[in-house]
C-alpha cells in the first residue's frame, strides 16, 4: 500500500460520500426497469401511493429488488473481506472458493427433494451447503493460497457438473432449476426474504464486532496471541459468519461471484489495512457494486435482462486479472 | 530402489522395477476393460466372438464390434491417456496437484466455440469440431498472454485462467439463456461430453494429431523429468526451462483441445488421473506414463458405467467423469483430514 | 440368443449397407435398391433431404416428437425414445403401448443408443427432433441401419402438418386421418357452441411453455402452444410479438413482469396454461401472485380461464385439450 498517512477524518468523509453514492445509485436503480420512471415519480410512489401501475411497479417490484441488492451486496462483500483477511489471500472470496456453489447446490437438491417448504428451510440448507463446501475446500487446499483457490474452482466445477447430470437424468425434477443456477435479482420480490436479510444484518453486525480481533489474527498467530486474541475461536467465528453471509446471499439471489473479490480491494484503497474499517466500507460499497451491476443487467440489452451474476463475472474477471498481476508477485 | 537397465545396441534405458510392474498391471487392466467394452452392448458378445471380430471374421456382430464398439473403446483409451498426460503436464508446470487444463478456461473456451457454431452457424459436426478447437485454443492463448511476464508456473497463470474461465462461463450462460429452447437443449447436450456414436471417421484425425503430440512429448521426456525435479536442477542439467514449459503447455493444450473437439468437454480425468497414477507409481514429480495409463483406465471405466447405469439409455460420459471428480475431491479430503 | 440373431442381423446390415449406397444422399434419386428383401419404395422429403423409404414399413423406430404422433397413428413401432413430457397427454392405451415398447434412446439426442436401435432391426427411423438438435445425433451411423427421416417441429402450431408427415412416412396415414377427422368434427361442434361468446372476446394468454426466467412471464399470441387449439374453437388472441425471432419466437415472447399491465390492459379475458392435472405451474403462479395481476381489467371482471393440455402435439391429445377448454369456458355460456 502507499505510504501516505490517512487522517482518521478522511476515512469518515469518504464513508459519508460512499453512503451518498449508495443512496443515489439506489434511487436510480429503482427508476430503471422495463421502462424508465423519473426519480420524482419514484419518490411520489413511495410517499403518495395512488395505485397506478407505475406506482405498484415501484413499490412492490423494484424497491424490494433494491433491498435485495443491498442485502446480498453487503453480505458478499463482507464475506469477501473476512475470507481474504483470514486466509491472507487477496484472491479469495466465497464465490471463487466454491462456497456459494455449495450453498446453491444444497438449495437445488433440497428443493427438488421437497425439503424446503419455507424460507427458513431454504436458508438452513444454504448455510449447510456453504459450510460443507467451506470445510471441504479449506481442508484440501489450505496448504497454499493457490491450492485453496484451485480446490474451490474444482469444487464449483464438480457441483456444476453434477447439477447438469441431475438435469439430464431427471429432467422433470430438475429442469426448472436451469435458470436458478445463474444468480439473478429478478423475480424474487414475491419470495419471503425477511429471514435471510435479517440473518445478513445480524452477521454483518457480528463481523463488525469481531473485526478488531480479526485485525490481530491477520498479523499472524503469534502476534495475535500476544495481543490477547483467541485465535482458534476467532477463526471458527469468522468461518461461521462467512458461511452464514454467503449462504444467505445465495439463498436470496442465487450464486453470484466476484463481489466479494472486487469490493475488498476497493475498500482497501480507502480504508488501508484496518479490518473494522474494511468491514464498514464493504457494507457500503458491496451494495453499490451490486446495485450498479443490477442496473447494468437491466440496461445492457434492448429487450430482456442479463442475469446479474453474468454482469459481475464480466466485471470481476478483469479485476481478478488486474489483481493477480498487481499483487501476486509481491504477496504470494 | 531396484531398477532394470534394458539395452539394445547403443540405446539403453533405465527403468524402475516398480514402474515396470505398474505398467504391466495397468496394461492388463486396460486390456480387460477394453475387452469388456467390446463385449458390452445391446447384445453381449462373448470373448470368442470378440476375438473372431478382431481377426476379421465374425459376421454381423463382428461388424458391430469392429465398426462401432472398437472405435469407441480405442477412443476411450487414447483420449483418456491424452487427458491424463495433459493433466500431468499442467500439474508439473504449475507445480500444483490441483492444476488441470479444465481450470484455465480451455473447456469453457471450447464450449463457447461450440455455442457459436450451434447458434450462429448451422451446427454441423465439422463446424462444431473446428469451432471448439478454435475456442479452446484462443482461450488458452488469452490466458497465456495475460499471464505473461510472471512465468508459466504457479499462481498467475492459474488464477488468470480462473478469471478467463469465469468470464467465458458467463458468456456461455448468456448465449444459452438467450437461445431458442431447442438450440439450448442441443448445446447443453454437447456440453456434457459424450463418446456415443463415435465412428472410425471421427477418430482418424484426432488419433493422428495425438500421436504427433505424444511423440513430441516422448522426445523431450528426459527433459520433462528433469524439470519435474525442480527448476534449479533442470537448469543445471542444461534444460531450457522456459522454452520447455511453453512447449509442454502447447502439447497439453493440443491434447485437451483435440479430445474436446471430438467428444465435448470431459471433466476431471485430467485432474484426477495424474495424482492417482503418481501414488500408484510412488514416483517423484508427476510422471507422465502412469498418468496416461490411469487416464485410459478412468475414461474407459467411466464410459462403461455411462452405458450400463441407465441401459439401454446411454448417459453422457462427462456426467460420470464429473462424479469421479467429486469422489476424487472427497478422497483428497479424507487423506488431508487423516494427515492432520 | 445372439447366435440365432446373427444371421438376421448380418442380413439386415448387409441389406441396409447396400441400401445406404443408394439412399441417404441429398440427391433426388428414385432408383430402387437391390437387396435381399425386396420392398416398394418412394422418395420422401424430410428435414434431412429427400430420402428413399419403404412404402409400407413394418418396423419403425421413432424418437422425439414423433413418438406420440406415431403411437396414436398405430404405426408399427418396434423401438422409441423415452419421452417423459408426452406421458401426461397420452391416452391410457397409448400410454400402455409406450411403456411396453423397447426404449432405444433417452430424452436428449446425445443419449441415443445406436446398438439398441440396430438390435430391433428397423426398416425406417423417424427422428422428431428440431433441426439444431440433429447435430447431436450421428445420422450417418443411423443411416447404415435403416433409412432416416428427420421431421422436427418449427412453429408450435405446426404439429398438425408435422404429425401427419411423420405418420405418412411410417405408412400409417389411414388411422391418422380418422383421428384427425374426429378432432375436426369436435372442434367444429365446439366452435358452434361458443359462437356467440368466444369470438367477441379480446383474449390474452399467459403461458408456461419452455423456460420462463424469473421475473418474466410468457405471453402467447395466435399460433402458439397455449393458443392454437383454443383458436380452433373460435378464440382469437390479439396482438403481436414485439421482436420476431423465428420459430416459436414469432408467436410468443417473455416480457418482464413489469410489463404485465401494458401487455394485458386491453384484454377482456385472459387464459392461462395449467398442467395436465390442473395444477398451476410456477411461472403462471408468479404472474397471478403479482400485485399487477389484480389490477388487470379482465381479472377484475373475473374472466380468467385455465387451459389444460396446452402442450398437445397430436390430434388425440388435442381433443383432450378441446374438452378441457370446453370445461373452462363453460361459465361464459352460463351467463
Amino acid at each position: 500500500m502507499t505510504a501516505t498517512r490517512r487522517l482518521p477524518g478522511a476515512r469518515v468523509v469518504a464513508l459519508v460520500a460512499a453512503l451518498a453514492v449508495l443512496v443515489g445509485v439506489a434511487v436510480v436503480s429503482v427508476g430503471i426497469g422495463a421502462h424508465a420512471i423519473a426519480p420524482a415519480e419514484v419518490v411520489r410512489a413511495l410517499l403518495d401511493h395512488d395505485g397506478s401501475s407505475d406506482h405498484v411497479v415501484v413499490r412492490d417490484i423494484r424497491v424490494p429488488r433494491a433491498f435485495l441488492a443491498v442485502g446480498a451486496g453487503a453480505a458478499l462483500a463482507v464475506a469477501g473481506v473476512l475470507v481474504q483477511v483470514l486466509s491472507r489471500n487477496p484472491l479469495a472470496e466465497p464465490g471463487v472458493l466454491g462456497v456459494t456453489a455449495g450453498a446453491g447446490f444444497a438449495i437445488t437438491v433440497g428443493s427438488a427433494l421437497g425439503a424446503t417448504a419455507s424460507a427458513a428451510g431454504e436458508l438452513v440448507l444454504a448455510v449447510l451447503g456453504a459450510v460443507v463446501a467451506a470445510v471441504l475446500v479449506y481442508s484440501v487446499g489450505r496448504r497454499s493460497p493457490l491450492r485453496l483457490v484451485l480446490t474451490g474452482v474444482a469444487l464449483s466445477s464438480v457441483l456444476a457438473g453434477v447439477s447438469l447430470g441431475l438435469r439430464l437424468v431427471l429432467p422433470d425434477v430438475f429442469d426448472e432449476y436451469r435458470f436458478w443456477s445463474v444468480g439473478s435479482l429478478a423475480g424474487r420480490e414475491q419470495s419471503p426474504t425477511t429471514l435471510p436479510l435479517l440473518a445478513i444484518a445480524l452477521a454483518v453486525a457480528g463481523a463488525l464486532l469481531l473485526s478488531r480481533q480479526l485485525n490481530a489474527v491477520a498479523l499472524g498467530d503469534t502476534v495475535a496471541h500476544t495481543l490477547g486474541a483467541n485465535v482458534a475461536r476467532v477463526r471458527i467465528t469468522t468461518l461461521v459468519l462467512t458461511t452464514v453471509l454467503a449462504g444467505a446471499a445465495t439463498a436470496v439471489a442465487g450464486p453470484i461471484l466476484f463481489v466479494g473479490l472486487i469490493v475488498p480491494h476497493l475498500a482497501r484503497r480507502m480504508a488501508g489495512g484496518s479490518v473494522p474499517w474494511l468491514v464498514v466500507y464493504a457494507t457500503v460499497l458491496g451494495p453499490v457494486l451490486l446495485l450498479l451491476a443490477d442496473i447494468g443487467s437491466r440496461v445492457l440489452l434492448p429487450t430482456g435482462e442479463v442475469p446479474v451474476a453474468i454482469v459481475t463475472a464480466f466485471l470481476g474477471g478483469p479485476v481478478l486479472i488486474w489483481a493477480v498481476r498487481r499483487y501476486a508477485a509481491a504477496e504470494l | 530402489m531396484s531398477a532394470l537397465v534394458l539395452r539394445r545396441g547403443p540405446v539403453s534405458v533405465r527403468v524402475e522395477r516398480r514402474t515396470l510392474v505398474l505398467v504391466a498391471a495397468m496394461a492388463v487392466v486396460i486390456l480387460g476393460l477394453g475387452f469388456l467394452g467390446l463385449s458390452y452392448g445391446a447384445t453381449w458378445a462373448n470373448p470368442a466372438k470378440v476375438f473372431a471380430a478382431l481377426t476379421g471374421s465374425g459376421g454381423g456382430s463382428g461388424v458391430v464390434i469392429r465398426e462401432w464398439r472398437l472405435p469407441r473403446v480405442l477412443a476411450c483409451l487414447v483420449f483418456g491417456a491424452a487427458l491424463g498426460v495433459a493433466g500431468a503436464i499442467f500439474q508439473n508446470v504449475t507445480r500444483n496437484p490441483m492444476g488441470s487444463p479444465d481450470v484455465i478456461g480451455l473447456d469453457a473456451g471450447a464450449y463457447t466455440g461450440a455455442l457459436v457454431a450451434i447458434t450462429l452457424l448451422s451446427g454441423t459436426s465439422a463446424q462444431l469440431t473446428t469451432a471448439s478447437v478454435l475456442g479452446g485454443v484462443l482461450a488458452a492463448a488469452a490466458v497465456y498472454l495475460l499471464s505473461s511476464g510472471g512465468g508459466l508456473s504457479g499462481l498467475r497463470l492459474v488464477v488468470i485462467g480462473i478469471a478467463v474461465n469465469a468470464i467465458l462461463t458467463a458468456v456461455n450462460s448468456w448465449i444459452v439463456l438467450r437461445a431458442e429452447l431447442e438450440v439450448a437443449i442441443a448445446a447443453v447436450g454437447w456440453s456434457a461430453g459424450s463418446l456415443n456414436g463415435i465412428d472410425w471417421d471421427d477418430v482418424r484425425i484426432p488419433f493422428a494429431v495425438l500421436a504427433v503430440l505424444l511423440v513430441l512429448l516422448v522426445l523431450r521426456s528426459h527433459a520433462v523429468h528433469q524439470d519435474a525435479l525442480g527448476r534449479e536442477v533442470a537448469v543445471t542439467t542444461g534444460v531450457g526451462v522456459d522454452r520447455l514449459r511453453l512447449w509442454l503447455v502447447l502439447i497439453g493444450v493440443g491434447c485437451t483441445a483435440t479430445v474436446t473437439a471430438v467428444a465435448g468437454p470431459i471433466a476431471f480425468i485430467a485432474l484426477a488421473a495424474p495424482q492417482i497414477g503418481r501414488r500408484l507409481a510412488r514416483a517423484p514429480g508427476v510422471p507422465l506414463l502412469p498418468a496416461a495409463l490411469t487416464g485410459a483406465v478412468l475414461l474407459q471405466g467411466a464410459d462403461l458405467l455411462a452405458q450400463v447405469l441407465l441401459a439401454p439409455v446411454a448417459l453422457p460420459v462427462g456426467v460420470v467423469s464429473t462424479a469421479i471428480g467429486g469422489c476424487y475431491l472427497i478422497w483428497l479430503l479424507t487423506k488431508e483430514v487423516r494427515r492432520a | 440368443m445372439s447366435i440365432a440373431r446373427t444371421p438376421r442381423l448380418a442380413a439386415a446390415l448387409a441389406f441396409t449397407l447396400v441400401a445406404a449406397v443408394g439412399c441417404g444422399s441429398a440427391e433426388n434419386t428414385a432408383t430402387g435398391q437391390t437387396g435381399a428383401a425386396e420392398s416398394a419404395t418412394r422418395v420422401f422429403t424430410a428435414d434431412n433431404g429427400d430420402i428413399t423409404i419403404p412404402v409400407s414399413p413394418q418396423r419403425v423406430v421413432a424418437t422425439g416428437y414423433a413418438v406420440p404422433a406415431l403411437l396414436e397413428a398405430d404405426a408399427p413401432l418396434v423401438g422409441i425414445s423415452s419421452w417423459k413430457r408426452g406421458e401426461p397427454l397420452m391416452s391410457a392405451e397409448d400410454l400402455k403401448k409406450y411403456q411396453e415398447l423397447t426404449k432405444v434412446a433417452g430424452e436428449s439426442a446425445a443419449e441415443t443408443n445406436y446398438e439398441a436401435i440396430a438390435q430391433v432391426e428397423p426398416d425406417l427411423i423417424v427422428i422428431g427432433v428440431p433441426k439444431p438438435v440433429l447435430a447431436d445425433i450421428d445420422l450417418k451411423r443411423l443411416e447404415t441401419i435403416a433409412p432416416v427421416v428427420a421431421i422436427g417441429p418449427s412453429l408450435p402450431s405446426a404439429w398438425r402438418e408435422l404429425s401427419r408427415k411423420q405418420a405418412d412416412a411410417a405408412g400409417a396415414l389411414s388411422e391418422f386421418d380418422s383421428v384427425k377427422a374426429q378432432y375436426e368434427e369436435k372442434a367444429k361442434g365446439l366452435k358452434d357452441k361458443y359462437a356467440s361468446v368466444l369470438p367477441t372476446l379480446k383474449l390474452g394468454h399467459v403461458g408456461a411453455y419452455g423456460e420462463v426466467a424469473k421475473g418474466n412471464f410468457q405471453r402467447e399470441f395466435n399460433g402458439s402452444w397455449g393458443t392454437n387449439v383454443a383458436q380452433d374453437m373460435g378464440a382469437t388472441y390479439y396482438g403481436q410479438v414485439k421482436v420476431k425471432g423465428g420459430g416459436s419466437k414469432d408467436v410468443s415472447e417473455y416480457p418482464s413482469i413489469e410489463e404485465l399491465t401494458a401487455a394485458f390492459s386491453e384484454a377482456t379475458a385472459i387464459t392461462y396454461s395449467v398442467a395436465a392435472d390442473g395444477k398451476v405451474p410456477a411461472p403462471v403462479q408468479y404472474v397471478m401472485d403479482s400485485p399487477l395481476w389484480k389490477e388487470l381489467p379482465a381479472v377484475k371482471a373475473g374472466k380468467t380461464f385455465p387451459l389444460r393440455y396446452t402442450e398437445a402435439a397430436t390430434y388425440r391429445s388435442a381433443m383432450k385439450a378441446l374438452d378441457a377448454a370446453d370445461e373452462a369456458f363453460a361459465p361464459l355460456l352460463a351467463k
